[in-house]
Protein backbone atom coordinates (compact mmCIF):
# COMPACT_ATOMS: atom_id res chain seq x y z
CA UNK A 1 0.00 0.00 0.00
CA UNK A 2 1.23 3.36 -0.79
CA UNK A 3 0.98 6.39 1.57
CA UNK A 4 -2.15 7.62 -0.71
CA UNK A 5 -4.06 4.58 -0.05
CA UNK A 6 -3.46 4.59 3.77
CA UNK A 7 -4.31 7.99 4.42
CA UNK A 8 -7.03 7.37 2.26
CA UNK A 9 -8.41 4.12 3.98
CA UNK A 10 -7.85 5.42 6.97
CA UNK A 11 -10.16 8.56 5.93
CA UNK A 12 -13.18 5.85 5.04
CA UNK A 13 -13.75 4.23 7.98
CA UNK A 14 -16.86 6.07 9.28
CA UNK A 15 -15.20 6.91 12.90
CA UNK A 16 -12.40 9.03 11.11
CA UNK A 17 -14.96 10.65 8.68
CA UNK A 18 -17.10 11.23 11.62
CA UNK A 19 -14.28 12.99 13.85
CA UNK A 20 -13.17 14.93 11.02
CA UNK A 21 -16.83 16.26 10.39
CA UNK A 22 -16.69 17.42 14.17
CA UNK A 23 -13.48 18.86 14.09
CA UNK A 24 -14.58 20.58 10.84
CA UNK A 25 -17.36 21.73 13.17
CA UNK A 26 -15.96 22.56 16.33
CA UNK A 27 -13.06 24.80 14.20
CA UNK A 28 -15.95 26.42 12.22
CA UNK A 29 -18.31 26.81 15.55
CA UNK A 30 -15.52 28.48 17.54
CA UNK A 31 -14.22 30.54 14.39
CA UNK A 32 -17.93 32.50 14.53
CA UNK A 33 -19.05 32.27 17.65
CA UNK A 34 -15.10 34.15 18.28
CA UNK A 35 -15.72 36.29 15.53
CA UNK A 36 -19.78 37.41 16.68
CA UNK A 37 -18.43 37.72 20.09
CA UNK A 38 -15.49 39.58 19.75
CA UNK A 39 -17.47 42.14 17.70
CA UNK A 40 -19.81 42.41 19.90
CA UNK A 41 -16.71 43.56 22.60
CA UNK A 42 -15.51 45.35 20.19
CA UNK A 43 -18.29 47.58 19.88
CA UNK A 44 -18.51 47.98 23.46
CA UNK A 45 -14.87 48.31 24.23
CA UNK A 46 -14.81 51.32 21.08
CA UNK A 47 -17.97 53.35 22.05
CA UNK A 48 -16.09 53.19 25.61
CA UNK A 49 -13.17 54.49 24.14
CA UNK A 50 -15.00 57.44 21.67
CA UNK A 51 -17.39 58.93 24.76
CA UNK A 52 -15.75 62.43 25.37
CA UNK A 53 -16.88 62.71 28.73
CA UNK A 54 -14.85 64.31 31.93
CA UNK A 55 -17.18 61.87 33.92
CA UNK A 56 -15.25 59.96 36.48
CA UNK A 57 -17.25 56.75 35.99
CA UNK A 58 -16.47 57.12 32.07
CA UNK A 59 -12.73 57.69 32.75
CA UNK A 60 -12.38 54.66 34.69
CA UNK A 61 -14.48 52.57 31.83
CA UNK A 62 -12.19 54.05 29.31
CA UNK A 63 -8.93 52.90 31.67
CA UNK A 64 -10.48 49.46 31.89
CA UNK A 65 -10.67 49.55 28.26
CA UNK A 66 -7.29 50.51 27.43
CA UNK A 67 -6.02 47.75 29.81
CA UNK A 68 -8.16 45.10 28.25
CA UNK A 69 -6.60 45.53 24.80
CA UNK A 70 -3.48 45.88 25.88
CA UNK A 71 -3.43 42.46 27.85
CA UNK A 72 -5.12 40.65 25.00
CA UNK A 73 -2.85 42.27 22.35
CA UNK A 74 0.32 42.06 24.19
CA UNK A 75 0.28 38.36 24.73
CA UNK A 76 0.29 35.23 22.99
CA UNK A 77 -3.38 33.82 21.83
CA UNK A 78 -1.84 30.50 22.88
CA UNK A 79 -1.02 31.46 26.17
CA UNK A 80 -4.29 33.34 26.94
CA UNK A 81 -5.75 29.93 25.72
CA UNK A 82 -3.93 27.83 28.49
CA UNK A 83 -4.24 30.82 31.34
CA UNK A 84 -7.65 30.64 30.84
CA UNK A 85 -8.47 27.19 30.43
CA UNK A 86 -6.49 25.73 32.91
CA UNK A 87 -6.03 28.67 35.53
CA UNK A 88 -9.50 31.02 35.17
CA UNK A 89 -12.33 28.94 33.96
CA UNK A 90 -11.38 25.86 36.23
CA UNK A 91 -14.53 24.42 37.29
CA UNK A 92 -16.72 26.49 35.24
CA UNK A 93 -19.52 24.27 33.93
CA UNK A 94 -19.50 24.96 30.45
CA UNK A 95 -19.22 23.03 27.21
CA UNK A 96 -15.70 23.11 26.15
CA UNK A 97 -16.12 24.62 22.66
CA UNK A 98 -18.42 27.42 24.33
CA UNK A 99 -15.77 27.87 26.45
CA UNK A 100 -12.93 28.21 23.63
CA UNK A 101 -15.17 30.17 21.37
CA UNK A 102 -15.48 32.62 24.38
CA UNK A 103 -11.62 32.55 24.99
CA UNK A 104 -11.54 33.51 21.33
CA UNK A 105 -14.35 35.76 21.82
CA UNK A 106 -12.37 38.18 24.26
CA UNK A 107 -9.14 38.04 22.38
CA UNK A 108 -10.78 39.03 18.99
CA UNK A 109 -12.75 41.63 20.83
CA UNK A 110 -9.55 43.35 22.06
CA UNK A 111 -8.50 43.54 17.92
CA UNK A 112 -12.47 44.20 17.16
CA UNK A 113 -11.90 47.59 18.97
CA UNK A 114 -9.36 48.93 17.73
CA UNK A 115 -10.41 47.98 14.07
CA UNK A 116 -14.02 49.52 15.13
CA UNK A 117 -12.94 52.83 16.68
CA UNK A 118 -10.36 53.49 13.47
CA UNK A 119 -13.51 52.84 11.69
CA UNK A 120 -15.65 55.14 13.79
CA UNK A 121 -13.50 58.14 13.57
CA UNK A 122 -12.73 57.65 9.62
CA UNK A 123 -16.40 58.88 9.18
CA UNK A 124 -16.19 62.88 9.54
CA UNK A 125 -17.30 64.43 12.43
CA UNK A 126 -19.42 66.57 10.63
CA UNK A 127 -21.73 64.29 10.00
CA UNK A 128 -22.52 63.80 13.60
CA UNK A 129 -22.53 67.06 13.91
CA UNK A 130 -25.35 67.45 11.43
CA UNK A 131 -27.49 64.58 12.76
CA UNK A 132 -27.21 65.81 16.65
CA UNK A 133 -27.55 69.23 15.20
CA UNK A 134 -31.08 67.68 14.03
CA UNK A 135 -31.92 66.95 17.39
CA UNK A 136 -31.06 63.50 16.97
CA UNK A 137 -29.58 61.26 20.01
CA UNK A 138 -26.07 59.84 20.39
CA UNK A 139 -27.19 56.40 19.60
CA UNK A 140 -29.41 57.01 16.42
CA UNK A 141 -26.73 59.02 14.85
CA UNK A 142 -24.34 56.15 15.88
CA UNK A 143 -26.48 53.42 15.06
CA UNK A 144 -27.91 54.60 11.55
CA UNK A 145 -25.22 57.15 10.36
CA UNK A 146 -21.92 56.84 11.79
CA UNK A 147 -21.62 52.56 12.12
CA UNK A 148 -23.07 51.66 8.86
CA UNK A 149 -20.07 53.69 6.92
CA UNK A 150 -17.84 52.51 9.38
CA UNK A 151 -18.39 48.96 8.81
CA UNK A 152 -18.34 49.57 5.39
CA UNK A 153 -15.04 50.72 5.57
CA UNK A 154 -13.32 48.26 7.89
CA UNK A 155 -15.15 45.17 6.40
CA UNK A 156 -11.62 44.01 4.60
CA UNK A 157 -10.33 44.69 8.06
CA UNK A 158 -12.67 42.59 9.31
CA UNK A 159 -12.40 39.43 7.34
CA UNK A 160 -9.02 39.56 7.33
CA UNK A 161 -9.72 39.41 11.26
CA UNK A 162 -12.20 36.54 10.79
CA UNK A 163 -9.75 34.65 8.67
CA UNK A 164 -6.56 34.46 11.42
CA UNK A 165 -9.19 33.63 13.80
CA UNK A 166 -10.30 30.72 11.66
CA UNK A 167 -6.24 30.11 11.43
CA UNK A 168 -5.78 30.35 14.98
CA UNK A 169 -8.00 28.21 16.07
CA UNK A 170 -5.98 25.21 15.05
CA UNK A 171 -4.00 25.53 18.69
CA UNK A 172 -7.14 24.54 20.47
CA UNK A 173 -5.65 21.07 20.08
CA UNK A 174 -3.18 22.11 23.30
CA UNK A 175 -6.29 21.47 25.62
CA UNK A 176 -7.61 18.27 23.99
CA UNK A 177 -10.28 19.78 22.21
CA UNK A 178 -11.12 18.12 18.79
CA UNK A 179 -10.58 20.17 15.98
CA UNK A 180 -9.92 20.56 12.70
CA UNK A 181 -6.44 20.12 13.28
CA UNK A 182 -6.68 17.43 16.01
CA UNK A 183 -8.52 15.15 13.92
CA UNK A 184 -6.15 14.98 11.25
CA UNK A 185 -3.50 14.77 13.61
CA UNK A 186 -4.50 11.71 15.21
CA UNK A 187 -4.87 9.78 11.27
CA UNK A 188 -0.77 11.18 10.87
CA UNK A 189 -0.25 9.62 14.60
CA UNK A 190 -1.82 6.52 13.97
CA UNK A 191 -1.03 5.75 10.56
CA UNK A 192 2.76 7.37 11.09
CA UNK A 193 2.27 9.04 7.06
CA UNK A 194 2.36 12.55 7.83
CA UNK A 195 2.79 14.17 4.01
CA UNK A 196 -0.37 13.34 3.14
CA UNK A 197 -2.68 13.66 6.21
CA UNK A 198 -1.12 17.46 7.08
CA UNK A 199 -0.87 18.49 3.20
CA UNK A 200 -5.14 17.66 3.21
CA UNK A 201 -5.49 19.57 6.22
CA UNK A 202 -3.52 22.69 5.25
CA UNK A 203 -6.17 22.46 1.73
CA UNK A 204 -9.14 22.25 3.87
CA UNK A 205 -8.26 25.31 5.98
CA UNK A 206 -7.05 27.19 2.61
CA UNK A 207 -10.24 26.76 0.66
CA UNK A 208 -12.25 27.87 4.06
CA UNK A 209 -10.02 30.93 4.01
CA UNK A 210 -10.86 30.78 -0.06
CA UNK A 211 -14.54 31.14 0.74
CA UNK A 212 -14.51 33.72 3.44
CA UNK A 213 -12.05 35.63 1.05
CA UNK A 214 -14.77 35.54 -1.94
CA UNK A 215 -17.96 36.06 0.39
CA UNK A 216 -16.32 39.54 1.89
CA UNK A 217 -15.29 40.40 -1.54
CA UNK A 218 -19.11 39.51 -2.37
CA UNK A 219 -20.36 41.46 0.26
CA UNK A 220 -18.32 44.80 0.12
CA UNK A 221 -19.29 44.53 -3.80
CA UNK A 222 -22.79 44.86 -2.58
CA UNK A 223 -22.39 47.90 -0.26
CA UNK A 224 -20.51 49.70 -3.05
CA UNK A 225 -23.48 49.28 -5.50
CA UNK A 226 -26.03 50.71 -3.39
CA UNK A 227 -24.17 54.05 -2.95
CA UNK A 228 -24.43 54.71 -6.60
CA UNK B 1 -35.38 84.35 20.18
CA UNK B 2 -32.41 83.31 20.88
CA UNK B 3 -30.11 84.71 23.95
CA UNK B 4 -27.11 84.76 24.28
CA UNK B 5 -25.83 85.56 27.77
CA UNK B 6 -21.56 86.52 28.11
CA UNK B 7 -20.76 83.64 27.21
CA UNK B 8 -17.10 81.90 27.34
CA UNK B 9 -15.73 79.34 25.69
CA UNK B 10 -11.82 77.76 26.01
CA UNK B 11 -10.20 74.81 24.37
CA UNK B 12 -7.31 73.91 26.31
CA UNK B 13 -6.81 76.89 27.88
CA UNK B 14 -6.95 78.71 25.07
CA UNK B 15 -9.92 81.13 25.29
CA UNK B 16 -11.59 81.69 22.24
CA UNK B 17 -14.72 83.45 23.34
CA UNK B 18 -14.54 86.02 26.11
CA UNK B 19 -18.01 87.41 26.67
CA UNK B 20 -20.03 87.36 23.73
CA UNK B 21 -23.80 88.24 24.21
CA UNK B 22 -26.65 88.11 21.66
CA UNK B 23 -30.19 88.97 21.43
CA UNK B 24 -31.92 87.49 18.49
CA UNK B 25 -34.92 88.70 17.65
CA UNK B 26 -37.94 87.19 15.67
CA UNK B 27 -37.34 87.85 12.43
CA UNK B 28 -33.78 89.14 12.82
CA UNK B 29 -31.03 88.13 9.78
CA UNK B 30 -27.85 88.79 12.01
CA UNK B 31 -24.61 88.33 10.14
CA UNK B 32 -21.46 88.00 12.21
CA UNK B 33 -18.51 88.99 10.65
CA UNK B 34 -14.77 88.72 11.22
CA UNK B 35 -10.99 87.33 10.76
CA UNK B 36 -10.09 83.83 10.43
CA UNK B 37 -9.95 82.44 14.08
CA UNK B 38 -12.01 85.51 15.67
CA UNK B 39 -14.45 82.68 17.40
CA UNK B 40 -17.95 82.99 15.10
CA UNK B 41 -18.00 79.54 14.27
CA UNK B 42 -17.57 78.76 18.33
CA UNK B 43 -19.87 80.86 18.90
CA UNK B 44 -22.77 79.70 16.75
CA UNK B 45 -21.52 75.72 17.49
CA UNK B 46 -22.28 77.22 21.36
CA UNK B 47 -25.49 78.29 20.38
CA UNK B 48 -26.94 74.87 19.12
CA UNK B 49 -24.63 73.25 21.71
CA UNK B 50 -22.07 71.46 19.79
CA UNK B 51 -19.62 73.23 22.11
CA UNK B 52 -20.33 73.77 25.72
CA UNK B 53 -20.01 76.89 26.93
CA UNK B 54 -17.64 77.66 30.05
CA UNK B 55 -19.30 80.44 31.52
CA UNK B 56 -22.65 82.00 30.60
CA UNK B 57 -25.76 80.83 29.27
CA UNK B 58 -27.77 80.26 26.24
CA UNK B 59 -31.66 80.56 25.73
CA UNK B 60 -34.07 79.93 23.28
CA UNK B 61 -37.18 81.41 23.62
CA UNK B 62 -36.93 81.78 27.28
CA UNK B 63 -35.70 78.26 28.03
CA UNK B 64 -32.22 77.71 29.35
CA UNK B 65 -30.16 75.13 27.02
CA UNK B 66 -27.05 75.15 28.56
CA UNK B 67 -26.11 74.95 32.41
CA UNK B 68 -27.05 77.29 35.09
CA UNK B 69 -24.27 80.27 35.20
CA UNK B 70 -24.49 81.37 38.51
CA UNK B 71 -22.35 84.31 38.15
CA UNK B 72 -25.50 85.74 35.83
CA UNK B 73 -27.65 85.20 39.40
CA UNK B 74 -27.03 87.75 41.59
CA UNK B 75 -29.65 85.85 44.19
CA UNK B 76 -27.63 82.14 43.45
CA UNK B 77 -24.76 83.93 44.49
CA UNK B 78 -26.07 85.34 47.43
CA UNK B 79 -26.52 81.70 49.22
CA UNK B 80 -22.83 80.53 48.51
CA UNK B 81 -20.39 79.81 50.97
CA UNK B 82 -18.13 82.35 49.86
CA UNK B 83 -20.46 85.14 49.60
CA UNK B 84 -21.35 84.47 53.13
CA UNK B 85 -17.81 84.60 54.35
CA UNK B 86 -17.10 88.07 52.62
CA UNK B 87 -20.62 89.91 53.18
CA UNK B 88 -20.66 90.00 57.14
CA UNK B 89 -23.87 91.52 56.90
CA UNK B 90 -26.09 90.40 53.89
CA UNK B 91 -28.61 93.00 55.00
CA UNK B 92 -26.58 95.80 54.18
CA UNK B 93 -27.53 95.96 50.17
CA UNK B 94 -25.00 98.15 49.56
CA UNK B 95 -22.09 95.74 50.85
CA UNK B 96 -24.37 93.23 48.93
CA UNK B 97 -24.22 94.52 45.51
CA UNK B 98 -20.48 95.59 46.15
CA UNK B 99 -19.41 92.01 47.10
CA UNK B 100 -21.45 89.90 44.78
CA UNK B 101 -19.74 91.75 41.92
CA UNK B 102 -16.42 91.12 43.66
CA UNK B 103 -17.67 87.38 43.57
CA UNK B 104 -18.19 88.10 39.47
CA UNK B 105 -14.88 89.75 38.78
CA UNK B 106 -12.93 87.80 40.79
CA UNK B 107 -14.38 84.59 39.34
CA UNK B 108 -14.47 83.44 43.08
CA UNK B 109 -16.75 80.57 42.91
CA UNK B 110 -15.33 77.22 44.09
CA UNK B 111 -16.69 73.96 42.81
CA UNK B 112 -18.52 73.25 45.73
CA UNK B 113 -20.48 76.28 47.81
CA UNK B 114 -22.64 74.60 49.87
CA UNK B 115 -25.82 72.33 50.12
CA UNK B 116 -28.05 75.73 49.61
CA UNK B 117 -26.43 77.21 46.72
CA UNK B 118 -26.26 73.86 44.85
CA UNK B 119 -29.53 73.35 45.29
CA UNK B 120 -30.87 76.93 44.06
CA UNK B 121 -28.39 75.92 41.22
CA UNK B 122 -30.59 72.76 40.51
CA UNK B 123 -34.22 74.29 41.46
CA UNK B 124 -32.97 76.94 38.28
CA UNK B 125 -32.48 74.69 36.19
CA UNK B 126 -35.28 72.40 36.65
CA UNK B 127 -37.48 75.40 36.15
CA UNK B 128 -35.97 76.69 33.06
CA UNK B 129 -34.17 74.09 31.74
CA UNK B 130 -34.96 72.77 27.90
CA UNK B 131 -33.79 69.43 26.40
CA UNK B 132 -30.45 70.03 23.79
CA UNK B 133 -32.34 67.42 21.57
CA UNK B 134 -35.61 69.18 21.74
CA UNK B 135 -33.85 72.62 21.43
CA UNK B 136 -32.09 71.99 18.18
CA UNK B 137 -35.22 70.71 16.41
CA UNK B 138 -36.30 74.51 16.24
CA UNK B 139 -32.27 75.83 15.36
CA UNK B 140 -31.46 74.59 12.18
CA UNK B 141 -27.60 74.48 10.96
CA UNK B 142 -26.05 74.51 7.95
CA UNK B 143 -21.88 74.29 8.25
CA UNK B 144 -19.58 74.91 5.80
CA UNK B 145 -18.75 71.39 4.51
CA UNK B 146 -22.73 70.39 4.34
CA UNK B 147 -22.45 67.37 5.97
CA UNK B 148 -24.85 65.77 4.41
CA UNK B 149 -25.15 61.56 5.41
CA UNK B 150 -22.80 59.76 3.25
CA UNK B 151 -24.70 56.44 3.71
CA UNK B 152 -28.29 58.02 2.76
CA UNK B 153 -29.77 59.03 -0.32
CA UNK B 154 -31.34 62.75 -0.90
CA UNK B 155 -34.87 61.68 -0.02
CA UNK B 156 -33.82 59.56 3.23
CA UNK B 157 -31.04 62.40 4.52
CA UNK B 158 -34.30 64.61 4.42
CA UNK B 159 -36.64 62.20 5.75
CA UNK B 160 -34.56 60.58 8.37
CA UNK B 161 -34.64 62.85 11.28
CA UNK B 162 -38.49 63.88 11.54
CA UNK B 163 -39.24 60.20 10.68
CA UNK B 164 -37.16 59.41 13.68
CA UNK B 165 -38.19 61.57 16.16
CA UNK B 166 -41.47 60.92 15.47
CA UNK B 167 -42.40 64.57 14.32
CA UNK B 168 -44.19 63.37 11.28
CA UNK B 169 -45.22 60.07 9.36
CA UNK B 170 -43.09 58.63 6.73
CA UNK B 171 -45.51 59.64 3.80
CA UNK B 172 -45.87 63.72 5.63
CA UNK B 173 -41.86 63.90 5.65
CA UNK B 174 -41.16 62.46 1.87
CA UNK B 175 -44.16 65.03 0.85
CA UNK B 176 -42.62 67.72 2.33
CA UNK B 177 -39.22 66.41 1.06
CA UNK B 178 -40.40 66.56 -2.25
CA UNK B 179 -41.83 69.59 -2.16
CA UNK B 180 -38.65 71.35 -0.74
CA UNK B 181 -36.71 69.55 -3.54
CA UNK B 182 -38.99 71.05 -6.13
CA UNK B 183 -38.54 74.28 -4.56
CA UNK B 184 -34.45 73.85 -4.95
CA UNK B 185 -35.19 72.67 -7.91
CA UNK B 186 -33.24 69.52 -7.53
CA UNK B 187 -36.62 67.30 -8.04
CA UNK B 188 -34.50 64.87 -10.27
CA UNK B 189 -31.96 63.88 -7.40
CA UNK B 190 -34.05 62.70 -4.66
CA UNK B 191 -32.63 59.26 -5.11
CA UNK B 192 -29.20 60.57 -5.59
CA UNK B 193 -26.25 59.76 -3.02
CA UNK B 194 -23.76 62.64 -1.95
CA UNK B 195 -21.02 61.49 -3.44
CA UNK B 196 -22.96 62.20 -7.07
CA UNK B 197 -23.75 66.24 -6.18
CA UNK B 198 -21.87 69.20 -6.97
CA UNK B 199 -21.59 71.42 -3.91
CA UNK B 200 -23.95 74.07 -5.06
CA UNK B 201 -26.41 70.81 -4.66
CA UNK B 202 -25.45 69.18 -1.86
CA UNK B 203 -25.48 73.22 0.43
CA UNK B 204 -29.10 73.30 -1.03
CA UNK B 205 -30.12 70.04 -0.19
CA UNK B 206 -28.89 70.43 3.49
CA UNK B 207 -30.57 73.82 3.96
CA UNK B 208 -33.64 71.96 2.85
CA UNK B 209 -32.80 69.06 4.66
CA UNK B 210 -32.48 71.85 8.12
CA UNK B 211 -36.02 73.19 6.51
CA UNK B 212 -37.59 69.77 7.14
CA UNK B 213 -37.78 70.23 10.92
CA UNK B 214 -39.54 73.44 10.44
CA UNK B 215 -37.08 75.49 12.28
CA UNK B 216 -37.74 78.50 14.29
CA UNK B 217 -34.13 80.54 13.40
CA UNK B 218 -31.29 79.25 11.30
CA UNK B 219 -27.67 79.02 11.61
CA UNK B 220 -25.83 79.65 9.02
CA UNK B 221 -21.47 79.22 9.32
CA UNK B 222 -20.01 80.02 6.20
CA UNK B 223 -22.53 78.08 3.93
CA UNK B 224 -20.18 79.16 0.85
CA UNK B 225 -17.20 79.19 1.52
CA UNK B 226 -16.46 76.04 0.72
CA UNK B 227 -18.40 76.20 -2.87
CA UNK B 228 -16.51 76.74 -5.94
CA UNK B 229 -17.30 80.37 -6.98
CA UNK B 230 -20.14 79.56 -9.71
CA UNK B 231 -22.17 78.07 -7.43
CA UNK B 232 -21.83 80.69 -4.84
CA UNK B 233 -24.68 82.81 -6.57
CA UNK B 234 -27.28 79.73 -6.30
CA UNK B 235 -27.03 79.15 -2.28
CA UNK B 236 -27.06 82.81 -1.68
CA UNK B 237 -30.28 83.02 -3.96
CA UNK B 238 -32.14 80.47 -1.49
CA UNK B 239 -30.88 81.66 1.93
CA UNK B 240 -32.20 85.41 0.65
CA UNK B 241 -35.21 83.84 -0.26
CA UNK B 242 -35.52 82.48 3.25
CA UNK B 243 -34.77 85.67 4.63
CA UNK B 244 -36.95 87.50 2.57
CA UNK B 245 -39.82 84.81 3.59
CA UNK B 246 -39.12 86.20 7.19
CA UNK B 247 -37.13 83.19 8.88
CA UNK B 248 -34.79 84.36 11.39
CA UNK B 249 -31.31 83.72 11.08
CA UNK B 250 -27.43 83.91 11.89
CA UNK B 251 -25.22 83.45 9.29
CA UNK B 252 -21.40 83.80 9.48
CA UNK B 253 -20.05 84.57 6.27
CA UNK B 254 -17.47 86.19 4.15
CA UNK B 255 -19.96 87.39 1.81
CA UNK B 256 -19.72 91.03 2.58
CA UNK B 257 -22.30 92.43 -0.60
CA UNK B 258 -24.47 89.95 1.05
CA UNK B 259 -24.30 90.53 4.47
CA UNK B 260 -24.86 94.13 3.33
CA UNK B 261 -27.79 93.46 1.37
CA UNK B 262 -29.95 90.83 3.57
CA UNK B 263 -28.37 91.34 7.25
CA UNK B 264 -31.12 93.32 9.24
CA UNK B 265 -27.97 93.93 12.08
CA UNK B 266 -24.11 92.67 11.41
CA UNK B 267 -21.94 92.27 14.45
CA UNK B 268 -17.81 92.49 13.73
CA UNK B 269 -16.28 89.34 16.01
CA UNK B 270 -12.29 89.72 16.90
CA UNK B 271 -10.33 88.20 19.16
CA UNK B 272 -13.18 86.47 21.06
CA UNK B 273 -15.78 89.56 21.40
CA UNK B 274 -18.16 91.29 19.59
CA UNK B 275 -16.23 94.41 18.90
CA UNK B 276 -18.49 96.37 16.72
CA UNK B 277 -22.34 96.04 15.56
CA UNK B 278 -25.13 97.73 13.92
CA UNK B 279 -27.26 98.05 10.62
CA UNK B 280 -24.96 96.72 7.83
CA UNK B 281 -25.18 100.46 6.17
CA UNK B 282 -22.77 101.93 9.28
CA UNK B 283 -21.05 99.28 9.88
CA UNK B 284 -19.75 99.28 6.36
CA UNK B 285 -20.33 102.98 5.46
CA UNK B 286 -19.28 104.31 9.07
CA UNK B 287 -17.22 101.61 10.99
CA UNK B 288 -15.89 103.34 14.01
CA UNK B 289 -14.11 100.33 15.58
CA UNK B 290 -10.32 100.18 14.58
CA UNK B 291 -9.94 96.43 13.88
CA UNK B 292 -13.27 96.75 12.01
CA UNK B 293 -11.86 99.40 9.90
CA UNK B 294 -8.81 96.95 9.34
CA UNK B 295 -10.41 94.03 8.56
CA UNK B 296 -13.15 95.75 5.97
CA UNK B 297 -10.29 97.19 4.14
CA UNK B 298 -8.50 94.10 3.55
CA UNK B 299 -11.86 92.65 3.00
CA UNK B 300 -13.80 94.97 0.40
N1 LIG C 1 -12.14 71.90 18.47
C1 LIG C 1 -11.18 72.81 18.67
N2 LIG C 1 -10.09 72.51 19.40
C2 LIG C 1 -9.13 73.42 19.62
N3 LIG C 1 -9.16 74.68 19.15
C3 LIG C 1 -10.20 75.05 18.41
C4 LIG C 1 -11.27 74.14 18.14
N4 LIG C 1 -12.19 74.78 17.39
C5 LIG C 1 -11.71 76.03 17.20
N5 LIG C 1 -10.53 76.20 17.82
C6 LIG C 1 -9.74 77.44 17.84
O1 LIG C 1 -10.58 78.48 18.25
C7 LIG C 1 -10.32 79.66 17.54
C8 LIG C 1 -11.58 80.20 16.93
O2 LIG C 1 -12.04 79.29 15.96
P1 LIG C 1 -13.34 79.49 15.11
O3 LIG C 1 -13.43 78.31 14.23
O4 LIG C 1 -14.48 79.78 16.00
O5 LIG C 1 -12.97 80.78 14.25
P2 LIG C 1 -13.75 81.41 13.04
O6 LIG C 1 -13.99 82.83 13.41
O7 LIG C 1 -14.92 80.58 12.70
O8 LIG C 1 -12.67 81.36 11.89
P3 LIG C 1 -12.87 81.05 10.33
O9 LIG C 1 -13.31 82.32 9.70
O10 LIG C 1 -11.51 80.63 9.90
O11 LIG C 1 -13.87 79.96 10.21
C9 LIG C 1 -9.25 79.33 16.53
O12 LIG C 1 -8.02 79.80 17.03
C10 LIG C 1 -9.25 77.84 16.48
O13 LIG C 1 -7.95 77.35 16.25
MG1 LIG D 1 -15.42 79.30 11.10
Amino acid sequence: MNSWQIFWNRVKNPGTINSILTGLQNTAVIAVFGLLLGFVIGCLLATVKIIQSKNPAVKGLQYLADGYIAVFRGTPMMVQLLLLHFAVFIGVKIAPVAEVSLIFGLNSGAYMAEIIRSGINAVDRGQTEAGRALGLGFTAVMLKIVLPQAIKNILPTIGNEFISLLKETSIVSVIGLADLTRSFKAIADSTFEYFIPYVALALIYFVMVMIITVVIRLIERRLNRDKR
Amino acid sequence: MISVKNIFKDFHKTEVLKGVSIDVEKGEKIALIGPSGSGKSTLLRCMNLLEQVKYGEVWLDGRLLTPVDPYLHPDIIAKSKTFAKLCPEPGNAELKAEVISKIKKEDLLKKHEGAEFHSAVRRYLKENRLNANLARRSMGMVFQQFNLFNNMNVLKNMVFAPVKLKIMTKEQAEEKALKLLDRIGLPDKKYAFPSSLSGGQKQRIAIARSLMMNPEVMLFDEPTSALDPEMVGEVLGLIKELADEGMTMVIVTHEMAFARECATRVMFMDGGKILEEGAPDDIFGSPKNERLKEFLSKVL
